[in-house]
């Protein structure tokens, strides 16, 4: 069992890491930017959501939004962050996370599970990877009675809505100072 | 007659082995990181990955255009092995080149006749020994080899190159024998065309690509 004892601390060595640690940290200027640009863009959504949406049946605010905020304000060049990810990725696992639940919402667990497992490959197969998106999905099954009773309309509110908020945010914002620009890449 | 050159592309020659491996430090990249504004989401590890695959794609694409035969001389007259030196070292003159190939009657290559087998023929090893004994006035050229055949003093077997060579198969053709030059064989194995070092390094020359 010699290979398999090989295989075995192979893979416990991979635990360890590389010995190369974490990209340096950012200069405090670009803190602040970041910090201004997710400011900006989570008060548009929650002034939008608090005069048009609180009260009614409808929400813009879902916290995945604040997840994309930082790939958006806090990692502006990462391909995570460009639109076609923002937006695409947030729209196609609220689809997912809305159909998990109506499909599947008599075994909670089983439709957190496959609605953000379905939202991970959906979002890689078609090149729209969001790591908040992943959020989305979750939020669209455990919900809230509100989430759950906007049914498709999730998608439409919430998850195509706010993000598009972020994004316009985004584009006035992030091309102000001299060291950022958004986007990278638009499809 | 003749022996085709290694195809082994899979490992690389040295010389390009050298040129893909230039080693960036984890403080190089980590400093080059720091100097670009803004969060970069990679890793150092992820950075000398894509280093070090983008470098090879551009020299491939660099250098994938080039083969031996669109580098070859295709006006050559080749010398046959029952021809005498007489009738051969014209030849060598009227061409410009320093070598010719030496074909059977169906074009098939047999060898290689250089200066340099002519000049062992007539005993001296370099063009300038030749030149040292002339000087000093030896009554030792005797005149019957000239009228013996070129079969008798070509080098074979020689080293060639298919139509298709690239950049490594060709240094390592290049590398594996002192000659300065190589016959280009078709895919039937008659003589294409001859293959000088001196238009293959120009080629090859980096700063001297547009």
């Amino acid at each position: 069992m010699r290979l398999h004892g090989d295989r075995l601390s192979d893979y416990l060595s991979k635990m360890r890491g590389s010995v190369y640690g974490s990209p340096p940290r950012v200069s405090l200027p670009e803190v602040l930017w970041s910090w201004a640009g997710a400011f900006l863009g989570i008060a548009a959504v929650a002034w939008l959501n608090q005069w048009f949406f609180v009260g009614t049946d409808l929400t813009l605010a879902i916290g995945s939004l604040g997840a994309s905020a930082v790939l958006v304000f806090g990692a502006v060049r990462s391909p995570l962050a460009q639109p076609r990810n923002l937006i695409g990725g947030h729209v196609l696992s609220a689809l997912v996370g809305v159909t998990c639940w109506q499909w599947l919402g008599g075994e909670p667990w089983l439709a957190q599970a496959v609605a953000v497992a379905t939202a991970i490959a959906l979002m890689h197969l078609t090149r729209t990877l969001h790591p908040p998106g992943g959020a989305t999905a979750l939020i669209a099954v455990i919900g809230s009675d509100q989430v759950h009773a906007m049914g498709y309309l999730f998608v439409l509110l919430p998850a195509t809505l706010g993000p598009l908020v972020l994004l316009v945010v985004a584009l006035l914002f992030n091309n102000l100072p001299a060291a950022r620009r958004y986007p990278e890449f638009w499809l | 007659m003749t022996q085709r050159s290694s195809r082994d592309s899979s490992e690389p020659s040295s010389a390009q082995g050298d040129l893909a491996d230039i080693e960036f430090t984890d403080a190089d990249i980590l400093e080059a990181m720091r100097e670009i504004p803004g969060y970069l989401d990679i890793s150092t590890m992820d950075f000398r990955a894509i280093y070090r695959l983008a470098h090879r794609h551009a020299l491939d694409r660099l250098f994938s255009g080039i083969t031996a035969g669109r580098l070859m001389r295709r006006e050559v007259n080749p010398l046959t092995p029952e021809i005498s030196l007489a009738e051969a070292i014209p030849s060598f003159v009227h061409q410009g080149l320093k070598s010719l190939p030496v074909v059977d009657g169906q074009q098939q290559v047999l060898g290689i006749l250089t200066e340099t087998d002519v000049l062992r023929w007539l005993g001296a090893e370099t063009f300038l020994g030749l030149l040292a004994r002339v000087i000093t006035d030896e009554p030792w050229i005797k005149s019957d080899p000239y009228h013996r055949a070129v079969g008798e003093f070509m080098t074979s077997p020689v080293v060639s190159v298919p139509l298709d060579a690239g950049l490594r198969e060709l240094l390592a053709a290049f590398a594996s024998h002192p000659g300065r030059a190589m016959p280009v064989l078709a895919a039937d194995g008659r003589l294409a065309g001859l293959l000088q070092r001196k238009v293959f390094l120009a080629a090859y020359h980096p700063d001297r690509r547009s």
